[in-house]
């Protein structure tokens, strides 16, 4: 028999029996949904790491003093960090970029005309690097600036907007906290600077001008830096850099071997990879459940083919009467219980598709949805029916047409 | 006609004997039975329950295969085909029609018809239109569209006939065509075989009923797995 009359056969027994295919196929409905939800989470969560791991925050790590460290009155307080240390940090190998910054609380920026709360920090070349922004105009802080003790700044372009009305702002004069520096360039802000409120309020001046002239000098320490921030390249051992990093640190503030550090190396790429890892259980989760409805639609379906086949016995005597081989009946139910779990694949793909966009919007997880995807869920459907009607199909191909036709 | 084709029986059974196994017991349902059917005859096999004439009926139809001796039909001796054989040599030389009528019910009169066209190797092009012809031979062709629970009990068998007759086979084999019918109904079932075994196909009724029986030119009776007599008539009823 033609592929197309055991299709159409396959179709009418279905559908001659609505309630009893509907419920056979829901355990496949909801396995297949399952599935396709587990691998859409499990794509979303690799891309996720994927892009994360190529995010400059997750290659960043931040020095700084160790704040919660327990006081006495043997213990010291803090060292500051210098511009020697950075400039040690920024020759590690596998490091893309190293800036120290000193920086206070709220500082007033003005024009002639107008001035705004904002944030002003102290740093070198690097900054900008590290921090992913970019100069939008005009010229980045360079190292001779540092060292002639220029004084310029880079204004964000939040800055340019509220002082500057967006217009052209290069050459012109500001005032921070009254000292007067010329504008040498317009930089993006990136979301990983350091802020006290103002989030989009910045200038940055070279370190040194910075230091001397408005956040003033440390008692002890001349060329210190309030925090350090350390890039590493795309791809660079960041456990072997953070490790050079703690022995130039020991070294230059005179740690003992073994001794509590009065710093803290702060880095984000933890908590990412334990965000992976807890999507990972989700998905996991997922996937039990997946298989454990597929296992038991399967079995629904195995159930309800021995019942068709018990039912329609004098059917398939008859069939083999006229001249049906054993591999045509094996063919009319295997294909019967394919096309019940196709139908049941394209429901649970339906499904699975609304169920994750669903938990995409109240659960905040990424989901990736792809062809992959949609084929290896709506493959398992087809394995399942192939699988489990395969024991319903043998049987009614091993029946004896003579007793099969005085079935009662 | 007779004269002709009695020199090639289209049914020949050498010494055929079918032993059932029912736990300890043998059962000898078919005890060394030999005889030949030639083309265009009318038999009627009669017998009680148990005689032996279902599992002859069976052998003849190519359902089952004999314990020992052989079954030739047609020139091919079934007792050594395979499965898949034997399904396509039922498909092509053997016309049943059962008690029960056997007709699927959710399926039209000329789907039905149809079925044995779909075993049919090489696919059969022109299957609609045999169907209806068929159908027309048992005067049915105004039903075609109708289901068989619209049609009645005559109708119905009218119908399997119509089936049987769609692949044009050597043998019509009737199972108690007409043990699910009323009397009148039986005798038009019964008529319609005589018109189709005039129209020279080779008819075997298997019944216990003298009056069907009485529509054959042969009538072999058989009892306890052997044949107790073998008549043949020039006229029939």
């Amino acid at each position: 028999m033609m592929m197309f009359a055991s299709l159409s056969l396959a179709a009418s027994s279905i559908i001659e029996r609505p309630l009893r295919s509907l419920l056979t196929s829901l355990g496949i409905i909801i396995g297949v949904a399952a599935v396709y939800a587990m691998l859409a989470l499990g794509e979303g969560a690799k891309k996720e790491v994927e892009e994360s791991l190529n995010s400059i925050s997750t290659r960043t790590m931040q020095v700084w003093p160790d704040w919660n460290r327990r006081r006495s009155s043997q213990s010291r307080p803090s060292m500051p960090f210098t511009e020697t240390d950075v400039i040690e940090m920024r020759s590690i190998n596998g490091v893309y970029a190293a800036t120290g910054t000193i920086t206070g609380r709220s500082y007033t920026i003005a024009t002639d005309r107008n001035d705004v709360d904002g944030n002003f920090l102290g740093v070198d070349p690097d900054q900008l690097k590290a921090s992913g922004s970019e100069v939008t105009l005009g010229e980045n802080i360079s190292f001779a600036d540092i060292e002639t003790r220029r004084p310029v700044v880079i204004i964000s372009e939040g800055i340019q907007q509220r002082l500057f009305d967006n217009q052209n702002p290069l050459g012109q004069s500001l005032k921070v906290n009254n000292v007067a520096f010329t504008i040498k360039g317009v930089a993006t802000k990136a979301d990983s600077d350091i802020s006290f409120g103002n989030d989009d309020l910045f200038v940055w001046a070279p370190i040194t001008v910075a230091r001397e002239r408005i956040i003033g000098g440390n008692r002890f320490v001349q060329n210190y830096v309030s925090s350090i921030r350390v890039v590493g390249e795309l791809g660079a051992d960041l456990d072997r850099i953070e490790s050079e990093m703690d022995i130039i640190l020991r070294r230059s503030r005179d740690l003992r071997a073994g001794a509590t550090p009065d710093y803290r190396v702060i880095s984000s790429r933890g908590w990412r990879e334990r965000a992976a890892e807890q999507t990972k259980g989700i998905s996991f989760l997922l996937a039990a459940m997946g298989a454990i409805s597929l296992l038991v639609g399967g079995v629904g379906v195995m159930n309800i083919m021995l019942v068709s086949v018990t039912e329609r016995t004098r059917e398939i005597g008859l069939r083999m009467a006229l001249g049906a081989q054993k591999s045509n009946i094996m063919n009319q139910f295997l294909t019967e219980a394919l096309l019940l779990c196709i139908l049941s694949g394209i429901v649970g793909l339906g499904l699975g598709f609304f169920m994750s966009k669903f938990a995409m919007k109240t659960m905040e997880v990424e989901l990736v949805f792809s062809p992959t995807v949609a084929l290896v869920s709506f493959g398992s459907a087809l394995f399942i029916g192939v699988v489990f009607g395969f024991l319903p199909a043998r049987r009614a191909a091993q029946l004896n047409p003579i007793e099969a036709l005085r079935h009662e | 006609m007779a004269a002709s084709s009695q020199i090639h029986p289209l049914i020949s059974c050498q010494d055929l004997t079918k032993i059932y196994v029912m736990g300890k017991e043998k059962i000898r349902a078919l005890d060394g039975v030999s005889l030949d059917i030639f083309e265009g005859e009318f038999v009627a096999i009669i017998g009680s329950s148990g005689s032996g004439k279902s599992t002859l009926m069976n052998m003849l139809g190519a359902l089952d295969q004999p314990t020992s001796g052989q079954v030739t039909i047609n020139g091919e001796n079934v007792g050594t085909m395979r499965n898949n054989k034997l399904a396509d040599f039922r498909n092509r030389t053997i016309g049943f029609v059962f008690q029960q009528f056997q007709l699927l019910p959710k399926k039209s009169a000329k789907k039905n018809v149809e079925l044995p066209l779909q075993y049919r190797k090489p696919k059969v092009r022109d299957a609609s239109e045999r169907a209806l012809h068929s159908l027309d031979l048992v005067g049915l062709k105004e039903r075609a569209d109708h289901r068989p629970t619209e049609l009645s009990g005559g109708q119905q068998q009218r119908v399997a006939i119509a089936r049987a007759l769609a692949g044009s086979p050597k043998v019509l084999l009737a199972d108690e065509p007409t043990g699910a019918l009323d009397s009148k109904t039986s005798n038009d079932i019964m008529a319609l075989m005589q018109d189709l075994n005039r129209q020279g196909i080779t008819v075997i009724v298997i019944t216990h009923e003298d009056d069907v029986a009485a529509y054959a030119q042969r009538v072999i009776e058989f009892r306890d797995g052997r044949i107790l007599s073998d008549t043949r008539r020039e006229a029939a009823a």
